[in-house]
Protein backbone atom coordinates (compact mmCIF):
# COMPACT_ATOMS: atom_id res chain seq x y z
CA UNK A 1 0.00 0.00 0.00
CA UNK A 2 1.46 3.77 -0.86
CA UNK A 3 2.67 5.76 1.92
CA UNK A 4 0.90 9.27 1.96
CA UNK A 5 3.65 11.56 2.95
CA UNK A 6 3.74 15.66 3.26
CA UNK A 7 7.39 16.52 2.74
CA UNK A 8 8.03 20.71 3.00
CA UNK A 9 4.82 21.29 1.74
CA UNK A 10 3.95 18.44 -1.13
CA UNK A 11 2.36 15.89 -0.96
CA UNK A 12 4.15 12.79 -2.23
CA UNK A 13 3.41 9.25 -2.52
CA UNK A 14 6.21 6.24 -1.79
CA UNK A 15 5.82 2.49 -2.05
CA UNK A 16 8.99 2.34 0.06
CA UNK A 17 8.51 -1.01 2.69
CA UNK A 18 7.32 -0.08 6.35
CA UNK A 19 10.45 -0.54 7.79
CA UNK A 20 12.53 1.86 5.37
CA UNK A 21 14.12 4.68 7.20
CA UNK A 22 12.65 7.99 6.38
CA UNK A 23 16.10 8.96 5.73
CA UNK A 24 16.45 6.85 2.80
CA UNK A 25 13.29 7.78 0.93
CA UNK A 26 14.05 11.77 1.36
CA UNK A 27 17.28 10.88 -0.09
CA UNK A 28 16.47 7.99 -2.75
CA UNK A 29 12.96 8.68 -3.80
CA UNK A 30 12.73 12.58 -3.33
CA UNK A 31 16.93 13.58 -3.96
CA UNK A 32 16.13 15.70 -0.65
CA UNK A 33 19.60 15.00 0.36
CA UNK A 34 20.40 17.48 2.87
CA UNK A 35 19.58 15.06 5.63
CA UNK A 36 22.33 12.79 5.49
CA UNK A 37 22.47 9.08 6.76
CA UNK A 38 25.71 8.86 8.85
CA UNK A 39 25.56 6.81 12.24
CA UNK A 40 21.61 5.18 11.40
CA UNK A 41 21.76 5.11 15.29
CA UNK A 42 20.33 8.44 16.58
CA UNK A 43 23.24 9.72 17.76
CA UNK A 44 24.58 12.26 15.92
CA UNK A 45 21.83 14.10 14.13
CA UNK A 46 22.67 14.55 10.72
CA UNK A 47 19.63 13.04 9.66
CA UNK A 48 17.44 15.25 11.35
CA UNK A 49 14.24 16.41 10.13
CA UNK A 50 10.95 17.81 11.66
CA UNK A 51 8.32 15.71 11.74
CA UNK A 52 5.39 17.41 13.09
CA UNK A 53 7.38 20.06 14.24
CA UNK A 54 9.48 18.42 16.13
CA UNK A 55 12.90 17.26 15.85
CA UNK A 56 13.20 13.86 15.38
CA UNK A 57 16.00 11.60 13.33
CA UNK A 58 14.82 9.97 10.05
CA UNK A 59 17.26 6.97 10.23
CA UNK A 60 15.25 5.55 13.14
CA UNK A 61 11.81 6.66 11.69
CA UNK A 62 9.85 4.22 9.81
CA UNK A 63 8.14 4.92 6.83
CA UNK A 64 4.84 3.60 7.87
CA UNK A 65 4.87 5.48 11.14
CA UNK A 66 5.62 9.02 8.74
CA UNK A 67 2.60 7.98 6.72
CA UNK A 68 0.28 11.17 7.14
CA UNK A 69 2.85 13.18 8.95
CA UNK A 70 4.26 16.63 8.03
CA UNK A 71 7.95 16.49 7.56
CA UNK A 72 10.14 19.40 6.68
CA UNK A 73 13.87 18.64 5.71
CA UNK A 74 16.79 21.16 5.71
CA UNK A 75 15.58 22.00 2.08
CA UNK A 76 12.10 23.12 3.00
CA UNK A 77 12.71 25.64 6.02
CA UNK A 78 13.04 29.09 4.13
CA UNK A 79 11.33 30.87 1.77
CA UNK A 80 13.12 30.15 -1.28
CA UNK A 81 16.64 32.24 -1.96
CA UNK A 82 16.34 33.36 1.70
CA UNK A 83 17.92 32.16 4.56
CA UNK A 84 15.91 31.54 7.48
CA UNK A 85 16.90 33.84 11.00
CA UNK A 86 19.36 30.64 12.11
CA UNK A 87 20.50 30.40 8.32
CA UNK A 88 21.46 33.91 8.42
CA UNK A 89 23.01 34.12 11.57
CA UNK A 90 25.39 30.87 11.11
CA UNK A 91 26.39 32.23 8.16
CA UNK A 92 27.28 35.54 9.84
CA UNK A 93 29.25 34.24 12.22
CA UNK A 94 31.14 31.98 10.05
CA UNK A 95 30.39 29.12 11.70
CA UNK A 96 29.39 26.48 8.73
CA UNK A 97 32.23 24.14 7.99
CA UNK A 98 32.46 21.07 6.45
CA UNK A 99 28.50 20.83 6.00
CA UNK A 100 27.96 17.16 6.85
CA UNK A 101 26.71 17.58 10.79
CA UNK A 102 24.75 21.30 9.51
CA UNK A 103 21.52 20.34 7.62
CA UNK A 104 20.55 18.50 11.13
CA UNK A 105 22.02 21.29 13.46
CA UNK A 106 19.91 23.72 11.19
CA UNK A 107 16.78 21.37 11.46
CA UNK A 108 17.24 21.51 15.20
CA UNK A 109 18.16 25.16 15.93
CA UNK A 110 15.22 26.34 14.01
CA UNK A 111 13.05 24.25 16.22
CA UNK A 112 14.99 25.53 19.06
CA UNK A 113 14.36 29.13 17.92
CA UNK A 114 10.63 28.90 18.06
CA UNK A 115 10.14 26.29 20.82
CA UNK A 116 12.45 27.94 23.46
CA UNK A 117 12.85 32.08 22.38
CA UNK A 118 14.70 32.47 25.17
CA UNK A 119 17.22 30.08 25.96
CA UNK A 120 20.44 30.48 27.41
CA UNK A 121 24.01 28.85 26.31
CA UNK A 122 23.19 26.13 28.67
CA UNK A 123 20.03 25.70 26.81
CA UNK A 124 21.15 25.37 23.43
CA UNK A 125 23.96 22.96 24.30
CA UNK A 126 21.36 20.77 25.71
CA UNK A 127 19.82 21.43 22.82
CA UNK A 128 22.42 20.13 20.47
CA UNK A 129 23.08 17.14 22.58
CA UNK A 130 21.92 15.49 19.96
CA UNK A 131 23.89 16.58 17.19
CA UNK A 132 27.14 15.89 16.50
CA UNK A 133 29.74 18.36 14.84
CA UNK A 134 33.40 17.31 14.24
CA UNK A 135 35.12 20.47 12.81
CA UNK A 136 33.91 23.54 14.30
CA UNK A 137 34.08 22.81 18.28
CA UNK A 138 30.37 23.92 18.82
CA UNK A 139 30.75 27.00 20.08
CA UNK A 140 30.66 29.50 16.54
CA UNK A 141 27.41 27.51 16.23
CA UNK A 142 26.40 28.37 20.09
CA UNK A 143 27.38 32.11 19.61
CA UNK A 144 25.37 32.23 16.26
CA UNK A 145 22.20 30.80 17.92
CA UNK A 146 22.55 33.28 20.71
CA UNK A 147 22.84 36.36 17.94
CA UNK A 148 19.62 35.02 16.08
CA UNK A 149 18.26 34.56 19.10
CA UNK A 150 18.37 38.20 19.77
CA UNK A 151 17.67 39.08 16.18
CA UNK A 152 13.58 38.93 16.88
CA UNK B 1 -0.04 13.63 -4.94
CA UNK B 2 3.29 13.57 -6.26
CA UNK B 3 4.23 9.32 -7.04
CA UNK B 4 7.07 8.78 -5.79
CA UNK B 5 9.67 5.89 -7.12
CA UNK B 6 10.00 2.81 -5.55
CA UNK B 7 13.23 3.08 -3.03
CA UNK B 8 16.52 1.83 -3.91
CA UNK B 9 18.28 -0.35 -1.64
CA UNK B 10 21.33 1.47 0.11
CA UNK B 11 24.22 -0.76 -0.03
CA UNK B 12 25.90 0.55 2.83
CA UNK B 13 23.25 -0.03 5.10
CA UNK B 14 20.48 -2.23 3.41
CA UNK B 15 17.84 -3.16 5.74
CA UNK B 16 16.01 -6.08 5.81
CA UNK B 17 12.23 -5.77 5.13
CA UNK B 18 9.53 -5.80 7.24
CA UNK B 19 5.82 -6.76 4.96
CA UNK B 20 3.59 -4.73 7.36
CA UNK B 21 3.56 -2.32 10.24
CA UNK B 22 0.87 -1.82 11.28
CA UNK B 23 -0.38 1.37 12.95
CA UNK B 24 -3.45 0.10 15.96
CA UNK B 25 -5.25 3.23 17.37
CA UNK B 26 -7.00 0.92 19.79
CA UNK B 27 -6.24 -1.63 22.85
CA UNK B 28 -8.31 -4.54 21.10
CA UNK B 29 -6.83 -3.74 17.76
CA UNK B 30 -3.63 -4.33 18.33
CA UNK B 31 -4.22 -7.66 19.97
CA UNK B 32 -6.09 -8.58 17.36
CA UNK B 33 -3.34 -8.13 14.89
CA UNK B 34 -1.09 -9.56 17.01
CA UNK B 35 -3.01 -12.37 17.40
CA UNK B 36 -3.51 -12.77 14.01
CA UNK B 37 -0.36 -13.00 12.98
CA UNK B 38 1.50 -15.09 16.31
CA UNK B 39 4.41 -15.75 16.19
CA UNK B 40 5.42 -13.97 12.59
CA UNK B 41 4.66 -10.46 14.42
CA UNK B 42 5.96 -8.37 17.10
CA UNK B 43 4.94 -4.78 18.95
CA UNK B 44 6.70 -1.99 17.74
CA UNK B 45 8.40 -1.30 20.98
CA UNK B 46 11.46 -0.19 21.16
CA UNK B 47 11.48 1.72 18.04
CA UNK B 48 14.88 3.26 18.07
CA UNK B 49 16.23 -0.34 19.31
CA UNK B 50 13.96 -1.93 16.35
CA UNK B 51 15.53 0.16 13.46
CA UNK B 52 18.90 -0.72 14.24
CA UNK B 53 18.54 -4.45 14.15
CA UNK B 54 20.67 -4.14 10.86
CA UNK B 55 23.38 -2.69 12.46
CA UNK B 56 23.22 -5.70 14.72
CA UNK B 57 23.35 -8.06 11.77
CA UNK B 58 19.90 -9.19 13.19
CA UNK B 59 16.64 -10.05 11.02
CA UNK B 60 13.13 -7.63 11.40
CA UNK B 61 10.21 -9.51 12.09
CA UNK B 62 7.80 -9.98 9.12
CA UNK B 63 4.76 -7.67 11.07
CA UNK B 64 4.55 -5.47 13.54
CA UNK B 65 2.07 -3.62 15.07
CA UNK B 66 2.59 0.00 16.28
CA UNK B 67 0.93 1.07 19.51
CA UNK B 68 2.25 4.54 19.66
CA UNK B 69 -1.26 6.20 19.28
CA UNK B 70 -3.05 4.45 21.12
CA UNK B 71 -4.07 6.85 23.63
CA UNK B 72 -5.09 5.03 26.31
CA UNK B 73 -1.42 3.86 26.70
CA UNK B 74 0.06 6.79 27.21
CA UNK B 75 -0.94 8.51 30.17
CA UNK B 76 0.62 9.13 32.82
CA UNK B 77 -1.97 8.99 35.99
CA UNK B 78 -1.25 10.48 39.08
CA UNK B 79 -2.55 8.92 42.02
CA UNK B 80 -2.63 8.65 45.63
CA UNK B 81 -0.78 5.50 46.29
CA UNK B 82 0.39 4.53 42.88
CA UNK B 83 1.31 6.31 40.01
CA UNK B 84 0.02 4.43 36.38
CA UNK B 85 2.47 4.79 33.34
CA UNK B 86 1.61 3.77 30.01
CA UNK B 87 4.02 1.97 27.53
CA UNK B 88 3.76 4.80 25.31
CA UNK B 89 4.78 7.67 27.39
CA UNK B 90 7.69 9.03 25.81
CA UNK B 91 10.83 9.67 28.33
CA UNK B 92 10.51 13.70 27.74
CA UNK B 93 6.93 12.98 28.86
CA UNK B 94 7.63 11.09 31.33
CA UNK B 95 10.63 13.34 32.96
CA UNK B 96 8.13 16.29 32.76
CA UNK B 97 5.12 14.57 34.39
CA UNK B 98 6.83 13.19 37.66
CA UNK B 99 8.91 16.66 38.00
CA UNK B 100 7.58 17.64 40.77
CA UNK B 101 7.57 14.77 42.40
CA UNK B 102 10.61 14.88 44.31
CA UNK B 103 10.09 10.14 45.44
CA UNK B 104 10.14 9.63 42.05
CA UNK B 105 13.82 12.17 41.18
CA UNK B 106 15.15 8.62 40.02
CA UNK B 107 12.67 8.05 37.59
CA UNK B 108 12.54 11.47 36.11
CA UNK B 109 16.54 11.68 36.22
CA UNK B 110 16.75 8.58 34.01
CA UNK B 111 13.86 9.60 31.66
CA UNK B 112 14.82 13.27 31.26
CA UNK B 113 19.04 12.59 30.92
CA UNK B 114 18.78 9.04 28.37
CA UNK B 115 20.09 9.74 25.17
CA UNK B 116 19.52 13.37 23.28
CA UNK B 117 16.29 15.23 23.38
CA UNK B 118 15.15 14.16 19.84
CA UNK B 119 15.29 10.51 21.12
CA UNK B 120 14.07 11.34 24.54
CA UNK B 121 10.93 12.88 22.11
CA UNK B 122 10.49 9.54 20.30
CA UNK B 123 11.19 6.39 22.80
CA UNK B 124 8.96 5.07 25.01
CA UNK B 125 9.13 3.40 28.56
CA UNK B 126 7.44 0.23 27.46
CA UNK B 127 10.63 0.19 24.80
CA UNK B 128 13.28 0.22 27.61
CA UNK B 129 11.55 -2.55 29.23
CA UNK B 130 10.84 -4.43 25.54
CA UNK B 131 14.29 -4.68 24.14
CA UNK B 132 16.16 -7.47 26.35
CA UNK B 133 19.76 -6.53 24.08
CA UNK B 134 19.83 -2.80 25.27
CA UNK B 135 21.74 -3.20 28.56
CA UNK B 136 21.55 0.65 29.43
CA UNK B 137 18.55 1.28 28.92
CA UNK B 138 18.21 4.05 31.89
CA UNK B 139 14.34 3.21 33.08
CA UNK B 140 14.75 -0.23 34.07
CA UNK B 141 16.99 0.18 36.97
CA UNK B 142 15.37 3.12 37.89
CA UNK B 143 11.80 1.31 37.93
CA UNK B 144 13.50 -1.72 39.54
CA UNK B 145 14.70 0.88 43.38
CA UNK B 146 10.59 1.74 42.65
CA UNK B 147 9.49 -1.77 43.39
CA UNK B 148 7.68 -1.42 40.32
CA UNK B 149 5.31 -3.72 38.86
CA UNK B 150 4.34 -4.91 35.00
CA UNK B 151 1.19 -5.28 33.48
CA UNK B 152 0.80 -7.81 30.89
CA UNK B 153 -2.22 -8.08 28.10
CA UNK B 154 -3.37 -10.66 25.90
CA UNK B 155 -7.27 -11.44 24.40
CA UNK B 156 -7.39 -13.45 27.12
CA UNK B 157 -7.05 -10.94 30.06
CA UNK B 158 -4.51 -9.05 31.98
CA UNK B 159 -1.93 -9.89 34.32
CA UNK B 160 0.12 -8.09 36.99
CA UNK B 161 3.93 -8.93 37.91
CA UNK B 162 6.79 -7.82 39.24
CA UNK B 163 9.82 -5.83 37.00
CA UNK B 164 11.96 -8.34 37.95
CA UNK B 165 10.18 -11.32 37.26
CA UNK B 166 8.88 -9.57 33.84
CA UNK B 167 12.77 -8.56 32.87
CA UNK B 168 13.21 -12.87 33.66
CA UNK B 169 10.01 -13.67 31.41
CA UNK B 170 10.05 -10.77 28.72
CA UNK B 171 12.01 -12.61 26.09
CA UNK B 172 9.82 -15.51 25.98
CA UNK B 173 6.81 -13.65 26.36
CA UNK B 174 3.59 -15.69 24.24
CA UNK B 175 2.76 -13.92 20.81
CA UNK B 176 0.00 -12.06 21.09
CA UNK B 177 0.94 -10.03 24.61
CA UNK B 178 1.85 -6.69 25.52
CA UNK B 179 2.71 -4.01 28.04
CA UNK B 180 -0.24 -2.17 28.69
CA UNK B 181 0.33 -0.42 32.09
CA UNK B 182 3.93 -0.24 34.33
CA UNK B 183 2.14 0.61 38.13
CA UNK B 184 5.02 2.19 40.52
CA UNK B 185 4.22 2.79 44.16
CA UNK B 186 4.18 5.81 46.10
CA UNK B 187 6.06 6.11 49.68
CA UNK B 188 7.90 8.58 51.42
CA UNK B 189 11.91 8.00 49.86
CA UNK B 190 14.24 9.68 48.96
CA UNK B 191 15.45 8.68 45.46
CA UNK B 192 18.12 9.42 42.77
CA UNK B 193 20.04 8.34 39.27
CA UNK B 194 23.97 7.84 39.06
CA UNK B 195 24.93 7.28 35.78
CA UNK B 196 28.13 7.51 34.03
CA UNK B 197 28.24 8.11 30.02
CA UNK B 198 31.76 8.92 28.18
CA UNK B 199 30.58 12.26 27.21
CA UNK B 200 28.56 14.78 29.74
CA UNK B 201 25.92 13.85 27.97
CA UNK B 202 24.02 12.01 24.67
CA UNK B 203 26.13 8.86 25.13
CA UNK B 204 24.61 5.37 26.38
CA UNK B 205 25.68 4.95 30.26
CA UNK B 206 28.76 2.95 31.12
CA UNK B 207 27.13 2.24 34.71
CA UNK B 208 24.30 3.55 36.20
CA UNK B 209 23.07 3.37 39.95
CA UNK B 210 19.49 3.87 40.66
CA UNK B 211 19.47 4.55 44.81
CA UNK B 212 15.99 4.43 46.68
CA UNK B 213 15.97 4.88 50.45
CA UNK B 214 13.92 5.56 53.49
CA UNK B 215 15.41 7.07 56.22
CA UNK B 216 14.27 8.17 59.72
CA UNK B 217 14.08 11.11 61.77
CA UNK B 218 17.54 10.38 63.02
CA UNK B 219 18.83 9.74 59.05
CA UNK B 220 19.13 6.03 59.75
CA UNK B 221 18.34 4.15 56.91
CA UNK B 222 15.23 1.84 57.04
CA UNK B 223 14.73 0.38 53.81
CA UNK B 224 16.69 0.73 51.08
CA UNK B 225 15.73 -0.40 47.53
CA UNK B 226 19.54 -0.14 45.10
CA UNK B 227 19.52 -1.21 41.24
CA UNK B 228 22.67 -1.22 38.52
CA UNK B 229 22.31 -0.68 35.26
CA UNK B 230 24.43 -1.32 32.44
CA UNK B 231 27.01 -3.50 33.87
CA UNK B 232 25.49 -6.59 33.30
CA UNK B 233 23.38 -7.69 30.63
CA UNK B 234 20.41 -7.01 32.95
CA UNK B 235 19.65 -4.58 35.25
CA UNK B 236 19.31 -6.40 38.81
CA UNK B 237 19.07 -5.00 42.62
CA UNK B 238 22.49 -5.06 44.33
CA UNK B 239 20.63 -6.99 47.45
CA UNK B 240 23.89 -6.86 49.26
CA UNK B 241 24.29 -3.51 49.19
CA UNK B 242 21.00 -2.81 50.21
CA UNK B 243 21.28 -5.12 53.61
CA UNK B 244 24.22 -3.46 54.83
CA UNK B 245 22.92 0.03 54.50
CA UNK B 246 19.93 -1.07 56.53
CA UNK B 247 20.08 0.53 60.63
CA UNK B 248 23.12 2.73 59.19
CA UNK B 249 23.11 6.26 59.28
CA UNK B 250 23.53 7.42 55.37
CA UNK B 251 26.34 9.24 54.28
CA UNK B 252 27.68 9.17 51.05
CA UNK B 253 31.50 8.11 51.63
CA UNK B 254 30.51 5.35 53.57
CA UNK B 255 27.89 4.25 51.39
CA UNK B 256 30.88 4.22 48.63
CA UNK B 257 33.36 2.09 50.86
CA UNK B 258 30.80 -0.56 51.44
CA UNK B 259 29.98 -0.89 47.13
CA UNK B 260 33.92 -1.04 47.00
CA UNK B 261 33.90 -3.96 49.22
CA UNK B 262 30.80 -5.68 47.66
CA UNK B 263 31.41 -4.84 43.91
CA UNK B 264 33.27 -8.13 43.34
CA UNK B 265 29.57 -9.51 43.05
CA UNK B 266 28.93 -8.01 39.85
CA UNK B 267 30.57 -9.61 36.09
CA UNK B 268 30.63 -6.88 33.65
CA UNK B 269 29.94 -7.07 29.97
CA UNK B 270 32.87 -6.19 27.61
CA UNK B 271 31.55 -3.61 24.87
CA UNK B 272 32.91 -1.34 22.51
CA UNK B 273 32.22 1.82 25.06
CA UNK B 274 33.92 0.43 27.96
CA UNK B 275 35.72 -2.89 29.27
CA UNK B 276 33.97 -5.07 31.70
CA UNK B 277 36.44 -4.41 34.49
CA UNK B 278 35.71 -0.43 33.95
CA UNK B 279 32.18 -0.63 34.55
CA UNK B 280 32.38 -2.49 37.93
CA UNK B 281 35.26 -0.13 39.20
CA UNK B 282 32.76 2.81 38.55
CA UNK B 283 30.46 1.40 40.86
CA UNK B 284 31.04 2.93 44.30
CA UNK B 285 31.92 6.64 42.91
CA UNK B 286 27.93 5.90 41.16
CA UNK B 287 27.01 5.04 44.65
CA UNK B 288 28.73 8.06 45.90
CA UNK B 289 27.00 10.31 43.43
CA UNK B 290 23.49 8.58 44.31
CA UNK B 291 23.29 8.83 47.83
CA UNK B 292 24.85 12.40 47.72
CA UNK B 293 22.04 13.02 45.36
CA UNK B 294 19.46 11.40 47.31
CA UNK B 295 20.69 12.89 50.94
CA UNK B 296 20.27 16.26 49.03
CA UNK B 297 16.71 15.78 48.04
Amino acid sequence: MALSLTVNGDRVASTADPAAPLVDILREELHLTGAKPVCREGFCGACMVLIDGKPTPSCLTPAALADGCEIQTVEGLATPGQLNRIQAALDASDAVQCGMCFPGMVVSLTHLLTASPDATREDIRAALTGNICRCTGYERIIDATLLALATK
Amino acid sequence: MIPGSPMQRVPAAAHNAASSIHVAHSLANALDALSEWGSAGAVFAGGTWIMRSPIRHEPLREHYVAIGRIAELGAVRIGTDVVEIGPVVTHAALAAALADLPEFNVLAAAAGRSANPAIRAMATIGGNLATPGFAAADCVPALLCLDAEIEVAGREGRERMKLEHFLQIRSTLAPGRLVTQIVVPRSERKTAHARLPLRKAGDYPVAIVSFSVSVDAAGRVQAARIAVGSVEPVARRWERLEAALIGRQLDAEGAARTATELAEEFVGRDGVDAPAWYRVSVLPSLVRRAAAAALGA
